[in-house]
């Protein structure tokens, strides 16, 4: 067992505008010729894997890029709809660095740390810029200049967009770099490889086992640093807006080594999602919430109306979220539209099949700018949700209903990115760091790519200039332990050999943690989901069915991994949802309330990061807590009325 | 309902092939077309049976994983959508279904209805992109460009690399793939240093993975889930020839 | 740059040259059936037409003509053959169904046979030369034109070659038809093939292009049915009368002056 981490942040000193700059200067460089020497493991190719292997590649380091697709392109990044925040304050609204810092905080429900928030301000205008300059195209103004809108959380519009593909365009511009360096000799690609276990050397992250996913092969590949830009986990709830590959096995595998997993719990579930209609479906689809921009969300105030929403009046219909918060209105941050949605479906207002669904109605913003500008606007949006749904949201509102989306929580890692393991970095949604309890809308793809141009550069060089790591090659011994210790797992989990699929234990875990560790979490469903949890672990282990070879494109035996991993991760979840019991952000524990029915933090115990150390199977993981000081957003009551 | 399905089944990249039939029963019309399939290799799963090799991954229309080739035409006879976008209730219940890979020399199959399309990748490397590195990036707004151009150049930067275009070309032709990344560029004044270059080094590694040339069937166009234009492929050709002058 | 030793030139300059070809090729069509109208206007402009072809500029134009016309169609015929050769080696395996998709696909039977309409037509060029240009001249005689000169007879060449047999009307009827159905997807194919097409345009061009195949199809087929038809109106050993003073044939053969 590796040292007991102490959870340093490592956070500059300073006023908190001057700590990255100044830091920047402070950390150590490596010299452009030594660069070369260097290798570096970039594991994943999204926002935050994309463009760190990039900008690595471009400062000369040795960098290999792995990814689970078939091509670095597809990573879940791509499927990101409405934008990317940037403190550029073109629009002339008051927007600013320190607001965006600001708003970041407080959306994250102040449980984000303020230091790592404020650089993500600082450079979000640098994204811009390097984005524009490659070449995305961004939705622009007549007269030729950006063009901006706006999203849940902030009152100011600053939101990039390009089309309903933001995500992909802006993937494309770090798939597009990569791809240079690739050319260039400086990234080696490897794609259809699965991360399955990461080698420590002398303390220090030295290596990756993967899986190569075509013919089977366990192959070994070593490096002075490993940067985990793999995602997040909120296919843990089989049902959720992430594509179907995504998981959390790279990071789960280096938490059972030793990096601390931090706040799990903060999962968030986006409001605008188009409803689930049946059993069989594989996973929800997003609309994104610039929706929320234009649509207004409604359902009937009487219960059990079951009229066409064209015949329900106008005085019979609840604008609940503008009467409830009338400052933002259908704008307030994801988890509180959320959460409402989900209130009002509970109270038997809901409308749909299922009643599980709320309106969104387009209706006013049509009748005001026109079927074109809406069309404009969310054409390919409309066009989705009519294909899926078979109704035409340009004649009858759009129903939509929360949805899991994102997790806030991820391998902790200190300011430089750098997790508990020496020398192993986590990127992007892979790590917990800058969204706190809650992620305001459009800030996902903002940090991936902060992390990736913009701040791992330094950091990582700053970490091998200091430690100067040894040379290390895949003949190392530890590299053939591990590789067989994966082996070894496979094998264990071909050998069941039972009558159960991978995907019906997913879908029955998955039913626990959307009942219990959802958008509302109790002591009482949070005890019944860690009773529940070995429950369907044990069947796995027993029942598993996995046929086929394992030195073959083999799906199955590629689930199985995940789900296993899955069932260990959404038990430590529920464990870090109980021990939590305050509601903040995303997590809204139902014994923590006002008298309104609105989230109570409580700041006074559980201003922390809770952060997982792994003991062992077995045994209970150990919580570490990384006090959080705000010096400068003094926690308040999150008001958005 | 219940549809009877005729599915590509091969083993491996030098195995023989051949349809065979399967029946999925008990359909819900709102399910999507892989979820049909994930249905039919639940059963085949549970019977300690291989399931069908097929890929998908955002299950959205948005990361150009998936692709069938469904009753002849690349992502289904729909149109304008990606075959993780098809929806069961377009079919007739006791409708036969015949469902095969993306099939060209440069996208070699491995296994069942999973093929490589890394050639894909291999032509961006060569300049779907502009070399501009990470850090050395003038203000956005200080260069304003036209909204038709940018409108344009985003109509082209649509394409999510599926390969439909290539598989429903007779000539297996990846022209529409190429010509939408580099019409991208000609519409953006960053695009403009490298323009020619890029035109040039572009075609020749398209050529050189193997992909047939066009014939102007604008097949691609019409299979395209992004409904990316075959004016795109015209734009190449003229980048192209302009690239040859100047060069010259 | 590209290497034109490269053995596999680029993808993109053969079908410029396809297009390129193609479209000159259409040009000369059209040049040509403008000519062969002249036919109407009776035996003495038809001659005097096709004296002028071969004296103009001392008889350089037409031999440069002839080389370039057979460049083009060599060339033509090789980068748009290799076309074909590429879409054998890319798709090794075929799909075992095939449906168009329809929506904007300009797939069709005429885009999808080229090479075999092309390769036909191949063999109706060889077969109309050597009926026409290469037949034996002498044995047609001449005629005297109205200032006098000698021509070659060749309206007795020509409408003789199809009232003698109908087989051979119904030959160039055949001949036509392929040529139309090579043009439907052609001429738009060869626009686009060279860059010319905006999305505004694609629509416009494909069905102008479609109409174009069709006139320039019945426009060259309309001419061995009417002789064909009409004998009394085209006779091979018809005479023109100068002395009537025909106003408007003077005018005409005037359009060819004896170079």
């Amino acid at each position: 067992m590796s040292k007991k981490p102490t959870l340093d942040s490592k956070i500059p000193e300073g006023h908190i505008s001057e700590k990255w700059s100044s830091h920047k200067f402070n950390m150590k460089l490596v010299n452009p010729a030594n660069k070369r020497k260097h290798k570096v493991i970039v594991v994943g190719t999204g926002l935050a894997g994309g463009s760190a292997a990039a900008s690595l590649g471009e400062l000369g380091y040795q960098v290999q890029s792995f990814c689970i697709q078939d091509s670095p392109r597809r990573a879940h990044s791509v499927a990101a709809q409405g934008g990317i925040n940037a403190a550029k304050n073109y629009q002339n609204d008051g927007d600013s660095v320190y607001r965006l810092f600001y708003d970041t905080v407080k959306g994250g429900d102040f449980r984000a740390r303020e230091a790592n928030v404020h650089r993500l301000a600082e450079v979000s205008t640098n994204i811009i810029d390097q984005c524009v300059a490659q070449g995305v195209p961004f939705a622009r103004e007549y007269g030729g200049t950006l063009a901006n809108r706006s999203f849940g959380g902030a009152q100011v519009s600053r939101t990039f967009y390009a089309r309903g593909q933001t995500g992909q365009q802006l993937l494309l511009g770090a798939y597009g770099s990569l791809m240079r360096q690739v050319d260039e000799g400086n990234v080696e690609m490897f794609s259809r490889r699965e991360m399955l276990d990461l080698v420590i050397v002398n303390g220090k992250a030295r290596g990756i086992i993967c899986r190569n996913l075509v013919t089977g092969e366990i192959e070994k590949y070593a490096a002075d640093a490993v940067l985990l830009c793999t995602g997040g986990y909120s296919t843990v709830f089989y049902l959720s807006t992430n594509a179907v590959n995504c998981n959390p096995t790279a990071a789960w595998r280096c938490y059972k080594r030793g990096a601390a997993f931090a706040n799990p719990c903060y999962t968030q579930i986006h409001p605008t999602c188009i409803p689930r209609f049946g059993e069989t479906q594989s996973k929800l689809t997003l609309m994104s919430e610039s929706l929320r921009n234009d649509g207004r969300v409604w359902v009937p105030k009487r219960k059990g109306d079951d009229r066409k929403p064209e015949d329900i009046p106008e005085a019979e219909r609840d604008y609940y979220l503008e009467t409830k918060y009338p400052a933002f209105g259908n704008l307030v941050p994801r988890d509180i539209a959320s959460r409402n949605a989900k209130e009002v479906c509970d109270e038997g207002r809901g409308v749909g099949p299922t009643g599980y669904a709320v309106y969104l109605d387009f209706g006013d913003a049509i009748q005001r700018l026109g079927k074109d500008v809406i069309s404009q606007r969310y054409g390919n949006l409309f066009a989705m949700y009519h294909e899926i749904t078979g109704d035409d949201p340009y004649e009858t509102p759009m129903m939509i209903y929360p949805a899991p989306h994102y997790t806030m929580g991820g391998l902790w890692v200190d300011y430089n990115l750098m997790t508990t393991i020496d020398g192993l970095f986590a990127l992007g949604e892979a790590n917990f760091s800058d969204h706190g309890a809650n992620r305001l809308g459009a800030s996902a793809l903002m940090q991936g790519l902060a992390d990736g141009y913009f701040v791992i550069p330094y950091t990582l060089g700053n970490y091998l200039a200091t430690e100067k790591p040894e040379e290390v090659t895949t003949e190392a011994p530890e590299f053939d332990e591990v590789a067989k210790e994966v082996q070894e797992g496979i094998e264990k989990l071909m050998s069941i050999k039972g009558s159960t699929t991978a995907d019906e234990i997913h879908r029955k875990l998955g039913n626990i943690m959307i009942d219990e560790v959802g958008m509302s979490r109790s002591e009482e469903g949070l005890k019944k989901a860690l009773e529940e949890i070995p429950k369907i672990r044990e069947q796995f282990f027993k029942d598993l069915c996995i046929p086929g070879d394992t030195k073959d494109y083999n799906k199955e035996l590629e689930k199985a991994g995940r789900v296993m991993d899955f069932l260990d991760l959404g038990e430590l979840m529920a464990r870090d949802a109980l021990e939590r019991p305050e509601s903040c952000g995303g997590h809204f524990r139902v014994e923590s309330q006002d008298e309104e029915g609105e989230a109570k933090r409580d700041d006074e115990n559980l201003c922390h990061v809770a952060a997982w150390w792994f003991q062992g199977e077995g045994n209970l993981p150990e919580r570490l807590v990384e006090p959080l000081d705000y010096e400068y957003v003094k926690p308040s009551n999150r008001s958005y009325k | 309902m219940n549809v009877n399905l005729k599915i590509w089944r091969q083993a491996g990249p030098d195995a023989p092939g051949k349809l065979v039939d399967y029946r999925v029963e008990d359909i819900d019309p709102s399910q999507s077309f892989l979820e049909m399939l994930d249905k039919l290799n639940e059963t085949l799963v549970k019977k300690g049976q291989e399931p069908v090799a097929f890929e998908s991954d955002c299950r959205e229309g948005i990361c150009g994983n998936c692709g069938l080739v469904i009753n002849g035409i690349a992502h289904g006879s729909k149109g304008g959508c990606t075959t993780c976008e098809i929806r069961m209730r377009q079919y007739n219940d006791g409708d036969t279904i015949t469902v095969e890979p993306f099939r060209a020399k440069a996208f070699p199959l491995i296994k069942d209805l999973v093929v490589n399309r890394s050639a894909f990748d291999r032509i961006m490397s060569k300049g779907g992109y502009v070399a501009v590195n990470a850090g050395s990036a003038q203000d956005a707004n200080l260069q304003p460009i036209h909204k038709d151009k940018a409108e344009a150049a985003m109509d082209a930067a649509a394409c999510i690399g599926c390969g439909a275009c290539v598989a429903a070309c007779p000539n297996a032709s990846a022209s529409l793939f190429v010509g939408a990344k580099i019409s991208q560029f000609t519409w953006l004044p960053q695009g403009q240093v490298e323009r020619g270059s890029r035109a040039l080094k572009m075609v020749k590694q398209m050529d050189h993975e193997g992909f047939g040339d066009c014939s102007n069937h604008a097949e691609c166009e019409a299979v395209c889930p992004k409904e990316i234009s075959i004016a795109n492929i015209s734009r190449m050709r003229r980048e192209f020839t302009k690239a040859l002058f100047a060069r010259s | 740059m590209i290497n034109l030793k490269d053995p596999g030139i680029s993808s993109v300059f053969k079908k410029l040259l396809t297009g390129f070809t193609g479209l000159s090729l259409v040009g000369f069509l059209i040049a040509h059936l403008i000519g062969n109208l002249t036919l109407f206007a009776g035996p003495d402009v038809f001659n005097a037409y096709a004296r002028f072809l071969h004296h103009f500029m001392h008889g350089m134009f037409i031999r440069v003509a002839e080389v370039g016309l057979l460049a083009f169609f060599v060339l033509h015929i090789w980068s748009a053959l290799s076309v074909q050769y590429s879409k054998r080696k890319a798709r090794p395996s075929q799909y075992e169904v095939n449906t168009y998709a329809g929506g904007p696909s300009k797939r069709s039977f005429h885009s999808m046979y080229m090479a075999i309409s092309g390769l036909i037509l191949l063999v109706f060029i060889i077969v109309h030369l050597i009926h026409f240009k290469y037949a034996d001249h002498d044995a047609v005689g001449t005629m005297k034109l109205e200032n006098g000169i000698e021509a070659v007879n060749v309206y007795k060449l020509v409408v003789s070659s199809f009232q003698g047999n109908f087989g051979y009307v119904l030959f160039y009827m055949l001949a036509m038809g392929v040529l139309c159905s090579h043009l439907m997807h052609g001429i738009w194919s060869a626009i686009q093939s060279v860059g010319l097409t905006r999305p505004s345009t694609i629509p416009f061009l494909h069905t102008a292009g479609m109409a174009l195949a069709i006139a320039l199809a019945v426009g060259f087929f309309l001419l061995p049915l009417l002789i064909f038809m009409m004998r009394g109106t085209f006779d091979p050993e018809a005479v023109p009368d100068y002395s009537s003073g025909h106003a408007a044939l003077t005018s005409l053969t005037s359009f060819f002056p004896a170079a």
